[in-house]
């Protein structure tokens, strides 16, 4: 369960996030969607700890991020914006030195990694150094990292942002899986067609205010609209 | 024991890292040749000054002391000079200093054409050498000419005394047994004061690849953000890092200080008249002051390293501090004043002041190495909590 309650960064005289409210629960898949700029990334920055909020707090599973970054860490898996690699580690190696980070045993670790190298079809490149990965490949083992200790609350930003169709199948069929362990999954995208395929809630938001948070259909009700994307352009340009 | 973990990742990466790699064996492959070559060329400078060959106008007036220097070992070589030169003394002083001048000869004996009549006649003589005392390469040539031909000068006195039934003791009631090898020792002595500054060297530059590919490297390649999500405190990461780091580094100081002593048994130490016996407890001594070095070293490049965004960036600003350790090296040979209390805890300097102590075979006052350690450690301490600071801000991050 992750939950914001009126989130407030800026950054010199920018305000990045101004407010934000949202909550995405267990069990379910919700979407961030919003323009580039509208406070996604800056937000959920707040919610795994690497930035400080201004006001506001952010919770995971009702630890405040804040206050004991550590313990809300321990309880999410990220996936960032920035999928940096070292160059002269294989996959394995990459998935294997986060999940010893976090203290998992070594014969789990070698189990869990398996698991994900077959999962996100990666056996190909498990034992190659990542110098030369194509950018599908450094996604995957970004996304196998972020995984491997089994975590209760999964925050992505932009997980499938360059990804090619076969890849993206086995990203959602993983979401997917995730949901029916009944864990929490937190995703944003600017890809309408990505949120109306996985996500059971969404939230709009824009200019570092949340405009809307709620099931798709009802989006579509309140908007007037037939498709999500022209639901999220008629509330965001403010025509609604 | 997540710091463990850091280390073991930095450890694995590094090794398989060139630049890594490359910057830990430069100086335990270049400070030991280096070594070798300048005592081997000290050695040379040393056995070249013992055979001369010396440049005579008219040696066939001085048959006698010719004689004597060819048997002290000196080849003797005969000037021709032009006929118009050899009649005036001036001329012939003008063509020979010409000679001098345009390096045809080093130096030139002239022997004037009745120096054997003043001889006879138990007179003095005016021999004439004519050399540049700028030109140090062949300065101690012309110490040995000088002094062979005093000693012929003092053979013939006491056979002038003897012939008149004086005890030629009388005129010389004190005799100087002069052997100089002052030149190589001290040329000795300083290549010798080189071997603790490679080794510090070493501490600065053996670890500073992995230093830089664990801060800097890691912002470049934009993996800074994802690591800091793992629930694992800042200074675990710093101190992860820096410990890799140090390792490095202290084998780079190791292998110069063996690569160095094992150089020097390679030379013939004792043909320099040097005695230098590097025993277990020298070698202990070495370790005691270098090794707090490379802790010191690495968590400087630690923190250096995290304000650079790219290597290139740290490339320069470690470019910019690789003089310091310098600074106290130059400041030691300066100092005249000598030691105070203050100087141990200067970073490097108390470092230096020991290791010298501890090549020239006095064992360092404890007291002194002690703070010098400690020196050290605080601020290296200090540098490691800095950079923790550091990797807490959102600047350094995410950009």
């Amino acid at each position: 369960m992750i939950r914001v309650e009126n989130l407030v960064k800026s950054f010199g005289r920018i305000k990045a996030v101004d407010g934000v409210s949202f909550h995405a629960r267990d069990g379910a898949i919700t979407g961030l969607l919003g323009h580039n700029g509208a406070g996604k990334t800056t937000s959920l920055r707040v919610l795994y700890g690497l930035l400080k909020a201004d006001a506001g707090n952010a919770t995971i599973d009702g630890i405040d991020v804040q206050k004991s970054a550590l313990a809300a860490q321990a309880r999410i898996g990220v996936m960032t914006d920035a999928h940096g690699l070292y160059p002269r580690l294989t996959a394995r190696e990459h998935i294997e030195y986060f999940a010893r980070l976090r203290g998992i045993d070594r014969a789990l670790v070698r189990l869990r990694s398996d698991t994900l190298i077959n999962q996100l079809g990666m056996e190909d490149i498990a034992d190659r150094r990542a110098e030369g990965y194509s950018q599908g490949q450094r996604m995957k083992v970004s996304l196998a990292r972020s995984l491997v200790h089994d975590p209760q609350n999964v925050i992505m930003d932009e997980p499938t942002n360059g990804l090619d169709v076969m890849t993206t199948r086995s990203v959602r069929t993983i979401l997917q899986g995730l949901k029916s362990a009944n864990k929490c999954v937190l995703l944003s995208s600017h890809v309408m067609q990505e949120v109306s395929a996985l996500c059971d809630e969404v939230i709009v938001i824009s200019a570092g205010k949340v405009l809307y948070q709620g099931g798709l259909e009802q989006l579509l009700v309140h908007t007037g609209e037939q498709t999500l994307e022209n639901a999220f352009v008629s509330m965001t340009t403010g025509t609604v | 024991m997540a710091w463990l973990v850091v280390l073991m990742k930095e450890l694995k990466d590094a090794s398989r890292d060139r630049r890594a790699i490359v910057s830990l064996m430069i100086l335990p492959i270049i400070g030991p040749l280096l070594i070798y070559y300048m005592f081997n060329m000290i050695i040379d400078i040393g056995e070249r000054a013992l055979d001369v060959d010396l440049p005579v106008v008219g040696a066939e007036h001085a048959p006698d002391l010719v004689d004597y220097l060819r048997q002290a070992g000196v080849g003797i070589v005969g000037v021709e000079v032009p006929e118009s030169a050899s009649a005036d003394v001036l001329a012939l002083e003008t063509e020979l200093r010409g000679r001098i001048t345009s390096r045809e000869h080093d130096f030139v004996l002239v022997i004037p054409a009745d120096f054997s009549q003043h001889v006879a006649e138990s007179e003095t003589v005016n021999v004439e050498l004519l050399f540049d005392s700028s030109r140090t390469a062949s300065n101690a040539k012309v110490g040995r000419v000088q002094g062979l031909i005093d000693g012929w000068a003092r053979e013939t006195t006491a056979l002038r005394l003897m012939i008149r039934g004086i005890d030629p003791a009388l005129i010389r009631p004190v005799v100087i047994g002069r052997i100089d090898v002052a030149t190589s020792q001290a040329r000795a002595q300083a290549v010798l004061s080189m071997i603790p500054m490679f080794v510090i060297m070493a501490a600065f530059m053996s670890g500073v690849g992995i230093a830089v590919d664990a801060t800097a490297g890691e912002r470049e390649r934009k993996s800074l953000e994802p690591l800091l999500v793992n629930p694992v405190q800042c200074s675990r990461f710093v101190i992860g890092k820096w410990v890799a780091a140090a390792l490095f580094s202290i084998t780079g100081l190791l292998l110069v200080m063996m690569g160095n002593l094992y150089a020097m048994s390679m030379v013939p130490l004792e043909q320099l008249g040097v005695s230098f016996l590097i025993g277990p407890k020298e070698i202990l001594g070495m370790l005691l002051v270098t090794v707090p070095v490379a802790f010191f070293a690495t968590s400087l490049q630690i923190f250096v390293g995290l304000f650079a965004k790219s290597f290139k960036d740290a490339q320069v600003y470690i470019g910019l501090m690789s003089f310091l350790p310098m600074l106290p090296y130059f400041y030691n040979l300066m100092n005249t004043e000598g030691r105070e209390l203050w100087m141990s805890f200067v970073p490097m300097l108390g470092q230096n002041m020991l290791l010298t102590d501890v090549l020239s075979g006095r064992p360092p006052a404890l007291l002194d190495m002690a703070l010098a350690v400690v020196a050290l450690l605080f601020w290296s301490l200090v540098f490691i909590m800095l950079a923790t600071r550091m990797l807490k801000r959102e600047r350094i991050i995410f950009s």
